[in-house]
């Protein structure tokens, strides 16, 4: 198989607010700019290269969806990209700031005041409340405690949860409630970027489809966006898809000419 | 991460698992408890024994020989002037035992005969009437003084009016002009205290001269050891001893030399329990390990979390540090009051076990340097114990821990 190269998209169309959060260089500059990158885990049972040399730009205030099957390598492209895997080669650059080049603590950092990950399960401490569990990422930065709260209460405001749950015990939630309190939790350090490992894969069509507008809200609001789905239906939300097959990235085009290619064989592994 | 950050993730960390806590710190508590309880105690002893004896009596030499020569009044007044440097006060005490009568009653008395300053130097107060005076003493008159109990269980309801009456011991009559202070311990209630010049009890009642103890008192308390061994020497050359004898019959006491040995069984006590506590505080601290490490297992998603969010690895470190010092500092503090209150429970039974006189109660004593030192013993234990879990959880792969099931 060709190792998937994906060519710079231009910035995305219509009604985004490109350049609301000032970039540290141009506005032109994509916020995730990953060139040839390759992860290659070592195991017991030998070397499995995760990642073939993928490439890919996203840009400030975009939506982007990348879909795969099972085991193509979305979540370990996800880890990259927030920073908690790094590549076994090629070059990350987030907000022009190569990533191969900082320390633990510095990657940290990075994750604590730069990215916003939403996970599938979720991942709330239930024995903390709603508010505590949004302020979780800001009691690794330096933002003062009188302003935490006033970070948090607005973001949960714009994934519209109603104040009164602000209190309650986070296990006392539904799931859909859960999902977007951990998306508050996501936005509450003003990141760069939002990073969405399978967001939806919890949760039934009805709720999925109230979290996925919630996203697309935040777009509206000027938020870059990569969520990461196997479900088709789901990358309609967002402005561009990218696909995932054995580790190598594909734009739609090259994706539908694979799946010609393998006689309509679709979204099976190969 | 902020100190006030950490505290409530320890806090609300800690009451997730109240009873786990609570029973892993047990070990910590029990073996804080017994040394608190042990100091407290021992503090409590040695401060009622120096009070018992009173201050002035740190300067208080007593002098005991049983040999065949006799110690008399002109030994005294030799020792006086030879040790005058040494001595402010040297009185002499002669003890007998005999029936002592009221108009009303009879009772078995203790008989001192001594000098007027040896109140003083006692550090026994007169409540009622006054001391016989020197001149009395020089005349060798028929006037005593009572203890305060001794003279209630002679007169019963006319204790109060004790000075004045008259005493028989013996063929003799005795005028009663004072009352001093209760001491020594629970004598019961049939027995009495009869103080009087030394003259009057050799002339009138032992038929004897000889001095039984000789009580001196130190011009300072700087060198008691130095004088007490003067004294000796002294005592060794005025009486003609060869070495064999001085090691038998002559004694030459100082407080300070009981309090030293007091000392010296206290602290091989204290050695005892300090291993004693030194065991049950490492098993405490393996305890605490053990469920730090639990600890950690069962929260290795929210360590990933935590790491994801932006937890360097000194954040995770610390957190789960101050879990473990958070555990033994609870466990110390609770160590300490229950020691503490303990210690009041097994002072009554020390009271008797040791027979201690005055009646008096031993009070336990805890100093402010005891409980830092133990607080900070317990820090250590939880920095020892909660370190190698901690940097478990600091080194966990933040990608793994998420997907730990
Ligand atoms: N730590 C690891 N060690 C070895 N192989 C790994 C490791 N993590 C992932 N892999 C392999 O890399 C491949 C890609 O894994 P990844 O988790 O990225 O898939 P995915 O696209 O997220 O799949 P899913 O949709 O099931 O979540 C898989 O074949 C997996 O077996
Ligand atoms: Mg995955």
């Amino acid at each position: 198989m060709a190792i998937g190269y994906n060519r710079t998209t231009p910035a995305p169309t219509g009604g985004q607010v490109l350049g609301a959060h000032p970039a540290p260089s141009t506005s032109s500059t994509p916020v995730i700019d990953v060139r040839n990158v390759f992860r290659i885990y070592e195991s017991a049972a030998g070397y499995f290269t995760a990642l073939r040399g993928v490439s890919l730009q996203v840009m400030r205030g975009e939506f982007l969806c990348i879909m795969g099957p099972s085991g193509s390598g979305k979540s370990t492209l996800m880890n990259t990209l927030g920073c908690l895997d790094t590549p076994t080669s090629g070059t990350y650059l987030l907000e022009g700031l190569d990533v191969s080049t900082l320390s633990d603590d510095e990657l940290a950092e990075l994750r604590a005041t730069r990215l916003g990950f939403v996970f599938q399960s979720f991942n709330l401490l239930p024995r903390a409340t709603v508010l505590r569990n949004v302020m979780l990422p800001l009691t690794y930065t330096d933002i003062p405690k009188s302003e935490r709260t006033k970070r948090a209460v607005r973001a949960l405001t714009s994934v519209g949860l109603p104040p009164e749950y602000f209190d309650h015990y986070s296990n006392e939630l539904s799931g859909g409630q859960m999902q977007r309190v951990a998306i508050a939790r996501a936005l509450v350090n003003d990141p760069a970027v939002i990073l969405a490992d399978e967001p939806t894969g919890n949760l039934d069509s009805a709720t999925g489809e109230m979290v996925l507008k919630t996203f697309v809200r935040l777009r509206e609001a000027g938020k870059t966006i990569v969520l990461i789905t196997h479900d088709p239906e789901v990358c309609e939300w967002g402005d561009r898809t990218m696909h995932i097959r054995d580790g190598c990235l594909l734009s739609d085009e090259e994706e539908r000419a694979v799946v010609e290619a393998h006689g309509g064989t679709g979204r099976g592994r190969t | 991460m902020k100190a006030s950050d950490l505290v409530y993730e320890t806090v609300s960390a800690l009451r997730a698992n109240r009873v786990r806590s609570l029973l892993t710190i047990l070990g910590v508590v029990i073996g804080i408890s017994a040394v608190i309880a042990m100091t407290a105690l021992i503090g409590g002893i040695k401060m009622s024994l120096v009070g018992e004896m009173g201050l002035s009596q740190a300067r208080l030499v007593t002098v005991n020989y049983w040999g065949e020569r006799k110690i008399y009044m002109n030994d005294l007044e030799a020792m006086a002037k030879d040790l005058s440097d040494d001595y402010e006060t040297i009185l002499p005490m002669a003890t007998t035992s005999t029936n002592v009568n009221s108009a009303t009653k009879g009772l078995q008395g203790s008989i001192y005969g001594t000098k007027p300053a040896y109140f003083e130097v006692m550090n026994l107060n007169i409540v009622q009437g006054q001391c016989f005076t020197e001149e009395d003493y020089e005349d060798g008159d028929q006037l005593v003084l009572l203890d305060e109990l001794g003279a209630k269980n002679l007169f019963g309801s006319e204790a109060a009016n004790a000075v004045g009456k008259t005493l028989r011991i013996g063929s003799s009559e005795y005028r009663i002009v004072g009352v001093v202070e209760k001491s020594g311990g629970d004598r019961g209630n049939e027995s009495v205290n009869v103080y009087m010049p030394f003259t009057t009890l050799s002339q009138r009642i032992t038929a004897s001269n000889s001095i039984e103890t000789v009580f001196a008192m130190a011009r300072s308390e700087e060198d008691m050891d130095g004088v007490a061994t003067r004294t000796k020497q002294w005592f060794i050359k005025r009486l003609s001893l060869t070495d064999e004898m001085a090691d038998n019959d002559l004694w030459v006491t100082t407080s300070k030399s009981i309090i030293d040995e007091l000392n010296t069984m206290m602290s091989s006590f204290q050695a005892l329990m300090t291993v004693v506590a030194s065991v049950s505080l490492v098993v405490g601290g393996i305890g605490i390990m053990n469920m730090m490490l639990t600890n950690v297992t069962e929260r290795i998603r929210e360590i990933g979390l935590r790491k994801a969010l932006g937890a360097r690895a000194r954040d995770i470190t610390r957190q789960f540090l101050l879990e473990s010092i958070f555990l033994t500092l609870s466990g110390g503090i609770i160590g300490i009051v229950v020691g503490y209150f303990g210690s009041y429970g097994i002072a009554g039974l020390v009271v008797n076990a040791l027979n201690m006189t005055s009646g008096s109660s031993v009070t336990p004593v805890l100093d402010l340097q005891t409980m830092l030192l133990v607080t900070g013993i317990c820090i250590a234990i939880g920095v020892v114990f909660g370190y190698y879990p901690a940097r478990q959880a600091a080194k966990l792969d933040p990608v793994e821990s998420l997907h730990y099931q």
